[in-house]
């Protein structure tokens, strides 16, 4: 007889934090097995419900005691159980899996964010490890677009964006309320309030995919080329190995040779009706 | 097509000589996978007897039809190798209420193949970059005592284009044993140890040069009827010029999106995991074929990459003939033509071929 080591096998995971960001998205810090790989900022994990499935997320956050975050919104049959998760209670992951931003490209540039939505989320850990190393890289400018002031993610560190040195946050939301004063309108509205050096950027994209189209657009247009934007694409990755198929976008498995790419890379199939 | 030549060992015999081949293999402690008609249709099942394997039967074979009839010479039906070396169904593990991880142990059995055709031995080659190199264990364990004896094919179906996708219909390589049924003799070759091993058991004698002239007389017929009516060369290239194509809309107007093409395809690789739990708490995480006709495939929570069927149809199709190319290094299709029988609506993929291939003569820019 012969046991089936699967890659399929997930890891047990204990929550032993839990945040509500807004309505309907969460934030759980997992302690995950000491011999765990640890994540580069951009990659994500397959986290598994018992009996509900598994879902792939990125990796929001990994704390200074070893803690990975994942941000989650709840939209579907998996991420809708996140809602009942508490302290103490057990998941499984597998992971980390897929490439990550390309941090050593970062170095010595300016770095401009863009983000959309929940897809702040995989971005965090690039601003965490900014503020960490922070010689290690020019400015930082984060774009931020939510729908609503009530749908945006980590506002209790906004502040400490702010105070990291030579660094830039401007957050736009599509629809203000009475207590909003700041920008209203698209994330792309906000890329010509920057001071862009085209030769000494690199842009990293995260948002839903019509945002991603026309911030690319946008950042060719002020000069930036298409092996200087980065995009994090989303897809179904259910095996997160590159083997199940699901997450093919033409010829590239997205969960193996991305989520990131360079637009460079992916452009041929980027913005292909329905590829 | 080159055929590759045949020479460790080039002997004929007779049918008596292919029964006793089989007994001999059974003796080894294989179990045989081989051709047997399962309601009026030829499966690949586990063969107990020589005897068990069809004579006189002929299938027909057409854009969505299959027909058993009496006959000279059978092809492949719906199953292909995959059925057991990437079962339908596998349990990967099991949850227990307290999170006790349970995994399974399967036992290390003996597989031979017997009969199956150059397209699927072909099929086994390109799952074996897939499957095999990407770490299934279920797949790799089958697969290193796996014993394959090849049906050359003498008779291509209607549906076949090995000749064009360069597969067959004789097997060049890769294969234990490869035998052609010629007339009234059977020609054997060998192409492992074990094969010759199990060759030099029976009574073959060496091809005479008569016997010789009818084998490659055969094989150029055979050669000429397995052809698609476009050449892969250059095919991958002038396909991926066709992604904005209209094409693609016409030719799934018929289209159900029944995801058949997928599950008879002999290299169709996707899957999904589902849970299933059991009255007593446990839940099993199960590996179950999927494919990207499937309405949830490319389904995401809260959005869909894929609702329409035509782009799943060219994704389907750009996959087996160029996609598959950048990742694997071969073509995806084997030229067996399951898809085109099994189709319920007798879609014919040499027909999409040409029609796109037209469109991109006409219409197609050339990019970088």
């Amino acid at each position: 007889m012969v046991k089936l080591l699967s890659k399929f096998i997930p890891r047990v995971a204990i929550i032993r934090k839990t945040i509500t960001e807004t309505h309907n998205i969460k934030t759980v810090y997992l302690e995950v097995p000491y011999d765990f790989e640890k994540p580069k900022p951009g990659q994500f994990n397959e986290l598994y419900i018992r009996g509900a499935g598994e879902v792939p997320i990125s990796i929001s956050d990994i704390t200074e005691e070893g803690l990975i975050a994942h941000t989650i919104r709840f939209v579907g049959t998996v991420t809708k159980m996140f809602i009942e998760l508490k302290e103490g209670d057990k998941i499984g992951v597998r992971g980390p899996y897929g490439n990550g931003w390309p941090l050593s490209k970062l170095r010595d540039k300016d770095v401009l964010i863009v983000a959309g939505g929940v897809g702040l989320a995989p971005l965090r850990p690039v601003i965490r490890e900014i503020e960490r190393n922070r010689n290690l890289y020019g400015r930082l400018m984060i774009l931020y677009g939510a729908r609503t002031p009530k749908d945006l993610l980590y506002r209790h560190e906004y502040s400490r964006y702010e105070k990291i040195p030579n660094s830039k946050l401007l957050v736009t939301v599509d629809r203000g309320d009475e207590s909003w004063t700041g920008y209203v309108g698209v994330v792309t509205k906000l890329i010509p309030k920057v001071e862009i050096e085209p030769e000494n950027t690199i842009a990293l994209v995260c948002g839903p995919e019509i945002m991603m189209r026309f911030t690319v657009k946008d950042l060719m247009a002020r000069g930036l080329r298409e092996n200087q934007v980065y995009l994090s694409l989303e897809r179904r990755m259910r095996c997160g190995v590159g083997f199940c198929g699901h997450c093919q976008v033409g010829p590239l498995f997205v969960c193996t040779e991305g989520p990131v790419f360079s637009y460079e890379k992916i452009k041929k199939y980027f913005g292909v009706e329905q590829i | 097509m080159e055929v590759k030549q045949l020479t460790l060992i080039e002997y004929y015999g007779a049918e008596d000589d292919l029964r006793e081949l089989f007994n001999s293999i059974k003796d080894r402690g294989y179990n045989i996978i081989g051709p047997k008609i399962v309601d009026n249709v030829i499966r690949l099942e586990e063969l107990k007897e020589f005897s068990e394997i069809p004579r006189g039967i002929e299938d027909i074979q057409k854009p969505g039809m299959y027909k058993l009839v009496r006959g000279e010479f059978f092809r492949h039906g719906p199953d292909s190798p995959k059925k057991f070396l990437f079962p339908p169904r596998l349990l990967l593990f099991r949850v227990s209420k307290d999170w006790t991880i349970e995994i399974p142990e399967v036992e290390e059995k003996l597989i031979a193949f017997f009969g199956i055709k150059p397209c699927d031995l072909a099929a086994i080659k390109a799952m074996d970059e897939v499957q095999g190199e990407l770490g299934d264990p279920y797949y790799r364990l089958i697969r290193k005592n796996l014993l394959i004896i090849v049906e050359n094919c003498i008779e291509p179906g209607e549906t076949c284009f090995c000749s064009t996708m360069e597969t067959g219909p004789i097997a060049g390589s890769g294969f234990d044993i490869a035998y052609t049924r010629v007339e009234d003799f059977i020609v054997f070759s060998a192409d492992s140890e074990i094969g010759v091993n199990l060759l030099k058991e029976l009574n073959l004698r060496p091809l005479d040069s008569e016997k010789s002239t009818k084998y490659a007389k055969a094989i150029k017929r055979a050669i000429d009827k397995a052809k698609a009516n476009f050449s892969i060369e250059g095919l991958p290239e002038k396909l991926e010029l066709s992604l904005n194509s209209p094409a693609y809309k016409e030719i799934t107007e018929k289209c159900l999106g029944c995801a058949n093409c997928n599950m008879v395809c002999p290299t169709c690789f996707c899957f999904d995991v589902v849970d299933v739990p059991n009255l007593n708490g446990t839940v099993e995480r199960i590996r179950v074929w999927d494919g990207c006709f499937s309405y949830s495939y490319a389904m995401v929570a809260g959005g869909h990459f894929r609702p329409d069927l035509w782009a799943r149809y060219r994704h389907w199709l750009l996959h087996k003939f160029s996609y598959w190319l950048k990742q694997f290094g071969r073509f995806g299709c084997v030229g067996c033509g399951r898809c085109i029988t099994w189709c319920p609506v007798g879609i014919d993929v040499r027909e999409s071929i040409i029609k796109i291939l037209n469109w991109v003569r006409t219409y197609g820019e050339v990019t970088e």
